[in-house]
């Protein structure tokens, strides 16, 4: 259980320093986003290699911070049932909701998205407008953000396993944060 | 197994695998897998269909729309943290303190203001809570209407544009998010109307729950509170110009005004020397986890609806709903009904991910102007943050509120709001013109249309012109009607 344990800081460390790195990614979006916008109304001038950087970067930003929001149990629940019970009982729902649940989910995309991005790769695929962005990196961040959010889900199933056998602390941080 | 059988179970899975508890996103995407693996060993669902999520991912991924989440997430957060809410509430009211009711006036029109800037709730409710709610006790304010006037002013941001809620609800239904910004102004500001009029009629009818306030507590008076006054209305109102004059003049998408109101946000935070570095740390990684656990759910919610799609589900929805009695108005009542049910326990993400999609098709064949049933939504989802127990502007106000009011004063306080809430729903429902007849509808159909073009032209000297720039949207409006 050690081992696994050392495990699961490996990945939870991984995926905090990805996530916190890629939260800025977000705010280059805006600069980005804000730029566009004041060129385009200035001088006319627009350009779509622009234009398609702000959904890059922001599909980045949430898709590789999705593992760290696991962690940190930012991802919304329906608690109205749930909320009543006791720790173990929830301990029991992550665990199986991260195996039977979470893990299929996540390595399905995973899996049929690498097709695609083999062939994007292969033939050079550019985005159907002129001046476009290449698509395969953001083609390449599903099967990376899914298979990060799965390697979560496994520590955080180990963490709730661990909890059960007395071995570790309820795993859960709270810090629940604004909706809107 | 039948075909038709498949979509009942999965919906009835879906409130199973939902109450669970685990995290929306995954149970979402766990329906909609489970489902389609069981239909294609059936034979129900051809083998390929799955094969169809990745682009579906890729396409979310691209939707320009939803990049408008992060950028006014982070408007919102800065603007929280630099401090101008505190500005506009010290000095709004000084400016009303006096008059009877009067600091709940200045909530409800704080509140409006702050709406119309960000549409973040949770940042109106705990600048309000923190420095309204001290002051009304002070003076012998009813706990109940106070913390009912914070938490409803507080969910204004909800429905005045630019609200994120109308930028979900345009991206599920297909509409244009200007033309819901321009159909939910009027409702807006009719409920903003409403809540300063429930505090004027409390105010008469039960003068000791709302008093004014003596004159020692008002530090500013004369030409010193004028200048107050004017200097903490000019970044909001600045702000409001940069998004929604620009998005109303046409200038620019709803989501570059989302990036231009954070940049301002950022700018003006950097010109206050608030923003530090932990602050901004903070506020891009708020945002950035709070745009992937949303967006998530769209994914899981992606997944759900191409299986539910796939076994006809669409269409067993329909079936069940367009054969309602009394048509139309039937309908409307129903999914009223059943919204208001369903904020009880959901956030308005996840009704406008998983109801909406189902029920907009059905209102489109009924007839139903989108726009308007958008709008009829948003109202409706707004009392979500207000219901007890779980509304989230009730836990905001919870947290900041002092220990003398009890959660039974907060959950008795916002009870009346949710009544003029739904008092507004009938209005909406009653009288769709003052949704409708505020949009062309051109405009929604092709961004180069004329009255797009039209506007654009009016737009201009409106926004360069004296009027104050809130009314600015109002006014091209009402040049468009003339023009017609």
């Amino acid at each position: 259980m050690n081992k696994l344990l050392k495990f699961c800081s490996l990945v939870d460390r991984a995926n905090e320093r990805i996530g916190r790195a890629a939260a800025w990614l977000g705010l280059l979006a805006v600069i980005v986003c804000a730029v566009n916008a004041v060129v385009r109304y200035a001088f006319n001038l627009s350009s779509n290699a622009w234009l398609e950087l702000q959904w890059y970067l922001n599909a980045a930003t949430f898709l590789l911070v999705a593992a760290w929001a696991l962690k940190r149990n930012d991802h919304v629940r329906i608690d109205v049932i749930a909320g009543k019970l006791s720790l173990r009982a929830q301990a029991c729902i992550d665990i199986l909701g991260g195996l039977l649940m979470l893990l299929p989910a996540c390595l399905i995309i995973a899996w049929y998205s690498w097709p695609s991005l083999v062939n994007s790769f292969h033939i050079q695929e550019h985005s159907s407008d002129p001046g476009g962005l290449i698509r395969w990196p953001v083609r390449l961040l599903i099967p990376v953000a899914f298979t990060l959010l799965a390697l979560q889900g496994v520590s955080e199933v180990l963490k709730r396993i661990a909890y059960l056998r007395g071995l570790a602390p309820y795993p859960i941080e709270q810090h629940r944060q604004e909706s809107a | 197994m039948s075909l038709e059988l498949m979509a009942p179970l999965m919906f009835g899975g879906l409130v199973v695998f939902l109450l669970l508890g685990y995290p929306v996103a995954f149970s979402l995407a766990f329906t909609g897998l489970f489902f389609g693996v069981v239909g294609m060993q059936l034979g129900l669902l051809h083998p390929s269909l799955l094969q169809a999520l990745p682009e579906r991912v890729l396409g979310i991924m691209a939707n320009s729309t939803l990049l408008a989440i992060p950028f006014f997430t982070l408007m919102g957060l800065i603007l929280e943290r630099s401090g101008m809410a505190e500005d506009l509430l010290d000095t709004i009211g000084q400016l009303f303190g006096s008059i009877r009711g009067g600091i709940a006036y200045a909530v409800v029109f704080v509140g409006a203001l702050l709406a119309a800037t960000t549409g973040v709730v949770a940042a109106s409710v705990l600048a309000m809570g923190l420095i309204s709610l001290p002051v009304m006790m002070r003076y012998g304010y009813d706990k109940r209407l106070a913390s009912g006037v914070i938490a409803a002013s507080g969910t204004l941001a909800q429905i005045i544009p630019p609200s994120l809620v109308l930028i979900v609800l345009a991206d599920q239904m297909g509409t244009s998010v200007g033309d819901l910004y321009e159909g939910a102004l009027i409702p807006g500001l009719t409920l903003t109307g409403f809540y300063a009029l429930y505090v004027l009629v409390v105010s008469i009818v039960k003068p000791a729950a709302a008093p004014g306030c003596p004159p020692e507590a008002r530090t500013l008076r004369g030409r010193a509170l004028a200048l107050k006054v004017l200097t903490s209305m000019v970044p909001p109102l600045v702000l409001i110009f940069l998004v929604l004059g620009t998005i109303f003049i046409g200038v620019a998408t709803p989501t570059e005004g989302g990036a231009m109101g954070a940049s301002g946000a950022l700018l003006m935070a950097l010109a206050k020397r608030k923003l530090g570095w932990d602050l901004l740390k903070q506020a891009v990684e708020s945002t950035a986890t709070m745009t992937s656990f949303v967006i998530f759910i769209l994914v899981g919610s992606t997944v759900f609806s191409l299986v539910f799609r796939g076994v006809n589900g669409d269409l067993w929805v329909e079936h069940l709903l367009s054969g309602l009695p009394g048509g139309a108005l039937g309908f409307l009542i129903v999914v009223n009904l059943l919204i208001f049910f369903l904020a009880f326990f959901l956030d308005y993400f996840e009704i406008a991910f998983i109801m909406v999609p189902l029920l907009a098709p059905v209102a489109q064949k009924l007839g139903i102007d989108l726009v308007w049933f958008g709008v009829l939504l948003a109202v409706n989802m707004q009392t979500s943050f207000l219901h007890p127990p779980f509304g989230f502007a009730l836990f905001y106000l919870r947290s900041v509120a002092p220990k003398s009011i009890r959660t039974a004063d907060i959950y008795w306080g916002a009870v009346p709001f949710v009544c003029i809430q739904a008092l507004m729903v009938t209005i909406v429902i009653a009288f769709p013109g003052i949704v409708t007849s505020h949009v062309s509808k051109a405009a929604g159909a092709i961004g180069g249309s004329a009255a797009e073009e039209l506007r654009r032209q009016l737009g201009a000297p409106a926004g360069a012109g004296e009027a104050p720039k809130d009314d600015a949207a109002a006014q091209i409006d009402r040049m468009l009607k003339q023009e017609k």
